[in-house]
């Protein structure tokens, strides 16, 4: 394997570094019940929202049913 | 979409977008790095101008397609909301300054010196995207 594509090989396999640790970290932040406390409440809001417009869009996180 | 991405994701699009555009946001520091070193503001011993840009154009494209994942996720599910005004417009002129930064580079079109400032444009505008969603969500600025 020459230099340069051992070179190459080195700066992909530190991206691929930064993703899996950045991963971890995010994942650990966002932990099993997920990020900021008041998401569900943005949900909420949400499904409030698009239940008002009629449209029916899908579900919101967090929500009643 | 909608249903076809909370399937996908689990009904954690919101969580699975934040990991992403965060592991996009990693890696586009990264880039400065790579690109740094390719223009020679940067000379390590163990790493050639000429592999960094290689390098920086093949985690470039890593990087877009995680952008496209995450804009089609954040327009399908949440849409164009007034309360998120900033991120809405700093994620629109983002990919639109990503693509006219690859059309200059796959096609020159005659910019080619205008790269740094588009790739820095990608990079502040990332940031922008970043912090007032993901990084909110993470209890972040």
């Amino acid at each position: 394997m020459s230099a340069q594509a051992r070179q190459l090989l080195g700066s992909l396999l530190v991206g691929l570094a930064i993703v899996a640790i950045t991963i971890a970290i995010v994942t650990a932040k966002l932990g099993p019940g997920g990020g900021r406390d008041d998401d569900d409440e943005r949900g909420r809001d949400r499904t409030e929202q698009r239940d008002d417009s009629g449209r029916g869009r899908g579900r919101g996180r967090g929500s009643d049913d | 979409m909608e249903d076809v991405l909370e399937s996908l994701m689990r009904d954690n699009v919101t969580e699975v977008k934040v990991v992403l555009a965060s592991v996009a946001l990693a890696l586009a520091v990264y880039q400065l790095v790579l690109i740094a070193v390719g223009y020679g503001r940067l000379r390590p011993s163990f790493l050639a101008g000429r592999v960094a840009s290689a390098a920086h154009r093949a985690i470039g494209d890593v990087i877009a397609l995680l952008l496209i994942v995450v804009g089609v996720a954040c327009v399908s599910v949440h849409g164009f909301e007034d309360d998120e005004a900033v991120h809405a417009v700093a994620g629109t002129a983002l990919l639109a300054v990503l693509t006219l930064k690859v059309a200059v580079v796959r096609r020159g079109l005659g910019m080619s010196r205008a790269l740094p400032l588009l790739g820095g444009s990608v990079f502040a505008l990332l940031a922008l995207a970043w912090a007032s969603s993901a990084g909110g969500y993470l209890g972040g600025p």
